[in-house]
Formats: structure tokens, sequence, C-alpha cells
């Protein structure tokens, strides 16, 4: 029986997601190729701007997961942003403000859930409509124009929030300090509380479960329903968590610095494995596939290559990602049938 | 001594069929109240209304003679009615531990307790004999293992009723055995279980008590010990029928398809052949490789070394389009994930490898499609009110006999079916064993795989038997018998094993 225990806890080279081969490679190639690459300034700058684009895949994975998507993630972000950012403009405390803007978020999640369980409309056209609602109620509010606020002791909160928690001076250059922003931290502390939530709550299977086949879904007496809501809200709330974070990197808030995230999170989630029929994939593949991304891109402009090779470079790595997942299928599967013919 | 459960004047209509008419039915506890019928009586529907997945248009439900009232799957489930389902209604992506305990897990606060589940799950899959650890997804098991999986979830409800809807169509003796001694064991324990099968045999030996069903309607209930086989093939069937097995024995001709040393990851120099008129039988026990075997031959899976020749011709690996160009027609094993779309029309199915067939220039010839389609339909007894109903709404086998007359219309002359008669009716069984017939006797060669014996012993002119990925034996239909066939598919594995059959 102990024999038996272990290999099912074995560790498994093809569970690991796709996008995580992938990082591995382009962080080779990278360091190999690029020179100012692999150096901590730049590797600090990497997580620093990689970390919206984690925070969203993440809520896309778990959308895509349970076979739904959300296109009003980015239009949400730039909401939530904006609502904030006049908020604070009008002196209102940075937590209020936080809260009301994650509040918002949240309450348009619950919209777009409402929108697909209960009127049965397709998650694609559901989001694809609130996120022209969420779009122009970000432009209306902000008169297209960036918001700034003055800077106080009600807005201090963002302040900090825009330092370094870990600061290091290695060498003379700035490519040699090494820092780890707030920001940073923030969002390993949301995502490993999403990830938490998903690996040891019911909300990992359940998510399983509705992507798959919502039907054995509901016949193992599950709310598919209101679970599939919850993660809606879950989306938004992020995605307005993103809002906060572009507002605090850039100090100000532009009602369209969402415009096409949601489709680089599609991007990611699906380079992290996260196949768009539902029913499978990972949330940590989602991670990798964020960072990917913004890996690629940093490693080409180092290398001072024009950016519209970026997404040729990306489906190369996306394609080669798989195909090395397909070999660690592929093996995983000759152990797997061995194992079945002694056991038998 | 109270009912556990009772229906009372069950009536449940669904667009152009009325699935339950009426229907009063009651379960006692510690019984097994078997319930059989044609494809498409109404089984199902009436055991997915105790789940509540449907909910009856008019009558009601009782338990322990308490009206139910409103029923969803929650709630039935906290009643203590646990179900398992005809359709497989596992989650693939999840493991073993997950699956068993969707919907109910074993929880401290929010979180979930992996551990008391892990073991929970061990402890149940070794009360059912099954050999798989908990951690194992889903995805990789055999179907055999997939059905444990289901029985495994069921009991871990510690349910006052369950329902088994044809729990036994993709298991084979020993599980059927080991599922056997668990409902024995249960009826001890007081708990009241529904039993639907196809498999007559099976019902003589667990049932307490029998339901015929026909046409939504309840035709006769009666303690088991007061039928016999005949009566109840006679209910099913609304006729006699004397002799389930009609063959003729047309002579032989050229030799179809052959496997010669045929070998791959789960079977060994597999060698046989299949000639015109003849209906060859692959025996064995489930995970023996007989599926793995025509799989590879077909094209679908890869083969190490050996040959599969039609004709004559060898054929390329890993080119299923080339042996149905060849006149080659594969019947899997999963049908759901196989063989059909299950939303698409009967028609669009049955057409769907015959298109070029039927339409020879390539315009849609609706008007003989159709014909085509409603002569199938008629003869395979398809229940449906037209050809245009979507599968996902029929009845489990009558989804199997749209897979069958998808490759009975490609008019192909060499047939492979894995498990053909699974989940289907004891009449319509006899008319798809006379289309057999009917088939061979054009010319074609059939190759059956099936785990029912009788089936085997009495449709095959020639019966290869498996064991642990070799060829064991090969029967003539005159020397066959279940002593020989039985023999030969245990054969390898005492060997290996170092003891003999006794
Ligand atoms: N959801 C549905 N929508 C429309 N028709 C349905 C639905 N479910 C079942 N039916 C129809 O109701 C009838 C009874 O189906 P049911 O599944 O109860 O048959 P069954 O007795 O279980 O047959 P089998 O032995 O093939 O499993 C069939 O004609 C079927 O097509
Ligand atoms: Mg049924």
């Amino acid at each position: 029986m102990s024999t038996h225990r272990a290999s099912s806890r074995r560790f498994r080279l093809a569970r690991l997601p796709n996008s995580i081969f992938a990082f591995l490679l382009v962080f080779m190639v990278a360091s190999l190729w690029v020179p100012r690459f692999f150096t901590p300034g730049n590797l600090s700058s990497l997580l620093l701007q990689s970390s919206i684009m984690i925070i969203l895949s993440v809520a896309m994975a778990l959308v895509i997961i349970a076979g739904g998507i959300d296109l009003s993630m980015g239009s949400v972000l730039s909401m939530c942003g904006v609502i904030m950012a006049l908020c604070m403009r009008n002196g209102l405390h940075a937590l209020v403000a936080i809260g009301i803007g994650l509040a918002i978020g949240a309450l348009f999640g619950l919209l777009n859930g409402l929108i697909v369980t209960r009127l049965r409309v397709p998650p694609f056209i559901a989001t694809f409509g609130s996120m022209g609602i969420a779009q122009s109620l970000a432009n209306t509010l902000s008169g297209r124009r960036t918001i700034y606020w003055e800077s106080g002791s009600h807005s201090s909160l963002v302040d900090l929030l825009k330092g370094d928690v870990v600061h290091i001076q290695l060498g003379p250059e700035s490519s040699m300090v090494f820092y780890i922003p707030f920001l940073v931290v923030l969002t390993a502390v949301v995502v490993g509380g999403v990830i938490f939530l998903f690996r040891r709550t019911v909300l990992g299977a359940y998510v399983h479960a509705i992507g798959e086949n919502e039907e054995v879904a509901r016949l193992s007496g599950i709310a598919t329903r209101s679970w599939t809501t919850l993660l809606y809200v879950i989306s938004g709330a992020l995605a307005g968590f993103a809002g906060l974070l572009m507002l605090i990197r850039t100090n100000s808030m532009q009602p369209t610095s969402g415009d096409w995230l949601e489709f680089v999170a599609v991007v990611a989630a699906v380079l992290g494995g996260n196949a768009l029929e539902g029913g499978k994939g990972s949330l940590v593949g989602a991670i990798f596939g964020a960072l990917t991304l913004y890996m690629v891109r940093n490693a080409l402009a180092l290398k001072g290559i024009d950016t519209s090779v970026t997404m040729v470079v990306i489906g190369a790595v996306l394609v080669i990602g798989m195909f090395l997942n397909a070999l660690a299928t592929r093996h995983e599967k000759k152990l797997s049938a061995r194992a079945e013919t002694e056991n038998a | 001594m109270g009912k556990l459960l009772e229906f009372r004047n069950i009536s449940k209509t669904f667009p152009g069929v009325k699935a339950l008419d009426d229907v009063s039915l009651d379960l006692n506890p510690g019984e097994v109240h078997v319930v059989v019928g044609e494809n498409g009586a109404g089984k199902s529907t009436m055991m997915k209304i105790i789940s509540g997945v449907y909910a009856p248009d008019r009558g009601e439900l009782l338990l322990d003679d308490i009206p139910l009232g409103r029923n969803t799957p929650k709630i039935a489930e906290q009643h203590g009615i646990a179900m398992i389902y005809q359709e497989l209604s596992i989650v693939p992506e999840l493991s073993v531990m997950e699956n068993i305990f969707l919907g109910h897990e074993i929880r401290r606060g929010i979180l979930i307790d992996r551990k008391a589940m892990d073991k929970r799950a061990e402890e149940l899959l070794a009360s059912i004999g099954v050999k798989v650890s908990p951690g194992t997804l889903v995805k990789n098991l055999s179907i055999a293992n997939q059905q444990m999986i289901e029985i495994a979830k069921a009991l871990s409800k510690n349910a006052r009723v369950i329902v088994f809807d044809e729990p036994t169509s993709s298991l084979t003796d020993a599980e059927i055995k080991e599922l056997f001694r668990i409902i024995t064991a249960l009826r001890g324990k007081g708990v009241g279980m529904f039993y639907i099968s196809h498999r007559l045999e099976e019902i003589f030996e667990i049932g307490d008590r029998i339901t015929i069903m026909r046409d939504g309607r309840k035709i006769a209930t009666a303690p088991i010990a007061e039928m016999d086989m005949g009566k109840v093939v006679e209910g099913i069937a609304g006729r006699r029928i004397e002799n389930v097995f009609q063959r003729h024995f047309p002579a032989k001709g050229e030799i179809l398809l052959e496997l010669k040393d045929l070998c791959g990851e789960r079977f060994q120099h597999v060698n046989l052949n299949v000639r015109a008129g003849e209906i060859i039988g692959l025996a064995g026990l489930v995970g023996s490789g007989r599926s793995e075997v025509v799989r590879a031959a077909f094209g679908i899976d890869p083969y190490s070394a050996g040959e599969v020749l039609v004709r004559g011709k060898k054929m390329p690996r890993n080119n299923p389009q080339r042996l149905a160009h060849e006149g080659v027609a594969f019947l899997p094993e999963d049908r759901k994930r196989e063989g059909l779309a299950l939303s698409l029309s009967i028609r669009e199915n049955a057409v769907i490898s015959a298109l070029r067939r039927l339409n020879p220039l390539t315009i849609v010839d609706g008007r003989r499609e159709r014909a085509t389609v409603r002569d199938f339909v008629r003869k395979l007894g398809i229940s449906s009110p037209t050809i245009e109903k979507l599968v996902h709404f029929l009845s489990g086998g009558t989804q199997q006999k749209v897979v069958l007359a998808k490759w009975l219309i490609t008019e192909a002359s060499i047939f492979i079916f894995d498990e053909p008669t699974r989940g289907i009716d004891v009449g319509s069984k006899s008319s798809i064993y006379s289309l057999m017939d009917e088939l061979v006797g054009l010319g074609a060669g059939i190759v059956m795989i099936s785990s029912e014996l009788p089936e085997v012993l009495g449709m095959s002119d020639r019966i290869y038997v498996m064991a642990q990925g070799r060829i064991a034996g090969e029967i003539d239909r005159e020397e066959a018998d279940h002593v020989s066939v039985i023999q030969l598919a245990f054969s390898q594995t005492s060997a290996s094993q170092g003891r003999s059959l006794q």
C-alpha cells in the first residue's frame, strides 16, 4: 500500500504546464543571448512589469477552466482604476477608494455571472457587452484624460505601496540594483491566496468539473450556476485589483490603460495549457504564461529588436512548449501503461 | 413494514415523447428491484426522477411514506439517495479521489481534508477490489475502472437508496462478481436498490423483484422467482424470440483482413484473420488487449512491429482514412467520445461516414440520405419520433444503435465491432444479430469483440481468445463452449503467476 501511495504522489513531468517548459527555454536562451538580460536590475523590473498581467491571467485561467471567458477584464481594470483615482482626487482616503474600486469590479463580475448563468448568454458575448459598458464608463468619468491627484495624507498608502520592500545595491550601475517592489509582494500574496483557495477548498475540483461537463457537475449536486457566478465575481474583483496596481505603478490613471490586456491574458492562459474548451489547465501555468510573454518582450527590447517581431517569437515559443509537453506526456503514458500491466 | 421509496402515478413527457405514463413502483428496504425494458422504455427517466434530475409532470415520489416534494440532485443526496448513471458521469481531468468525493467533499472548515479523503478513497477502492491509487487522473483509467470509480462514488455517500443504471455494461465477469458481492452486502444492511440491466442472465442472479417496462408504461412487477427467461424476454420485446442467434453459414471466401505478428505496447505477436462470410469472435478479459489490438489494426493507435493486410495488401500505420477507404469500418468501444457527435441529429450522425457514398457528386442528396437513414432506423428499431432528433436526447441504448447505423450505412465489407450490443435490449439485439448474419451472407467479414460469452459463442464462426496481450488460442464454433473459452482467457494469467487453474 505504501509504495502505492508514493507512486501517486510522485512528481509528474507531464503534469507540469507547457508554459514552464517554454519559460525555462526562453529564460535560458535570453540569459545566454541577451547581454543585459540576466542582471538583478532587469529581473526585478521584469517581475514588476509582469505583475499586472499575472493577476489578469490567473483570473482568466479560472474562468477559462470553467469553460467561460472574460473579455471585460481590460476595461474593468481601466474603469476601476479611474474610479479609484477620482475618489482620491476628491480627497477620499486611499483605503476607501480601493474598497470602492474593488467592489465595483466585483459588481461587474456579478453582472457578467448573472447574465451568463441566468440569461444563458454565451460568456463571449456577455463579457464583450460589459466590456463596452465598462469602457464607456471609464471614458465618461475621466473625460478621456489622465487623472492625477494631489498627494497628501489621504494618499500616503499609495505612495507607500509604490516603494520597494527590498532594495540592494550590488554595484554602481542601475542594472546592479536588486529590488522587490511592494507591488510584486502584493501580487504574490493575492495570487497565492487564489491558488490556495483553488487547491485547498472545493473551488478547484468544481471549476474543473463545471468546465469539463456542466451536466456531470450538476448531477454531483454542485450548484453550478452559483459557482460560475462566483468565478466571474472573482475575475471582476481581480481586474479591479489589477487596476489598483496600474494606478500605483503610474501614480496616475489613464482610461485606456487596460486596452487589449484581456487578449494578452487569454494568450498567457492558453500558453499556460488552459484549453479554451474548458475543463483542463492550471493557474500556475497561466502565471508562467504571463511571465514568458513579458520575458520575450523584455529580451527583444533589450536586444533592440522591433516589437512587431514579438508575437512571432511568442507563437514559436508556444509551439515549442507544447511539443516538449507532448514528449513528456508520451513518456508518462508509457510508464503508466507499464505500471498497469505489472499490476494486472 | 414501510416502503423505503414509492412512485405514485408518475408521468413525464419530453417534446414528442411520453417517456413515462402513469407509472407506480416501490422499493423495500434491503431489496434489489430489477427494472428491465426495451431501449427508450423510460427506465433511466424514472431513475432520474428519483435523483432529482427531472421533475415529474404528474404523480409523486414518496420516501418513507412521506411525499418528497421538490427534488434536486442535492436534495436527493441529502435524503440518502445515490445514483450510478448510465452515461459515465465523471470528470476525466480530476483524480480518482476528487471524482469520488465531487460534490460531497470531506472538509475541515472551508478547507478540504485531502488526507481524510485519500484514506477513505483507498478504503473504498480496496473494498470493491479496484487496484488504482486515489491520485491517478481518471482519464488514464480504462472504461471498466472508470465505471468502478462511479460505483465507489455512490458507495461513498452511505446511501439508503442506490440506483444502478446499467452498471455492468462495461464490466467483465470478475468485476461483475465483485459488484454483486457488494450489492449482497448492501442488501444485508437494509439498503434498497434499483438495478437496471440488459444482461438478462445477471438479473436472475441478483434480483429480488422485477419490473418490466415498455413504451413508458409498466407491464408487470413480480418476484423474480416467479419469472423465467422466456417470460422476461417476451415482456421486453413484446414478442416471443425463439432463437436470438440466427446464423446461416455461407461459403467462405478470400481472406479480407489479416494481422501478422502484430506487436504494440499492450499486445504481442497477434496473428488473426477474417474471411469473407465469416464472423470472428475476439474474447478475453477486459485488459487482455482486445480493444488495443483492433485500434492499432485500424490505425488509431501505433504498433511497433508486424503487418496489417487488407485483401492481401499491406496497410500503412496510423492511417485510419486509408483503412476506411479500403472498406473497413470500426465501431469503437467508447461510443460517447469516439462514435457520436452528441449535438447533431440522428440523421447527421448516421450519414457522416457515408457522405461520399450517398452523395457521389458531392452535392448532398437529401432525399436519398433520409431514405437510407429511415431504412436503418427501422431495421435497428431506433425509437425516436423523428430522425432529426438530437442524439444527446436519445436513451443510452438508442445512441448505441445510431453508432451502429453509422457504420452499417457505409456499406463497408470488413467490420470491426467493439462490444456492438452493449446496452441494447434483447429484441434489438436479435435484430442486430440478424443484420450481422445478413452482412456476412453478402460477403462481408466481421471481427466482433465481446465480453458476453453467449453472444461470442452464438455468433462466431471462429473464436480467438486473448489473455495478457497474446492470442491464447483459437477455437472453432463446433468445439467452443463456456469452459474452453474461459480456460483460455485465464490460461496465461495463471501460468505467469505460477499457479494452475483449478
Ligand atoms: N432530456 C430529454 N429530452 C428529450 N427526450 C428525452 C430526454 N431524455 C429522454 N428522452 C426520451 O425519453 C424516452 C425514454 O428514455 P430513457 O432514457 O428513459 O430510456 P431507457 O429506458 O433508459 O432506455 P435505454 O435502455 O436505452 O437506456 C426516449 O424516447 C428518449 O429519447
Ligand atoms: Mg437508460
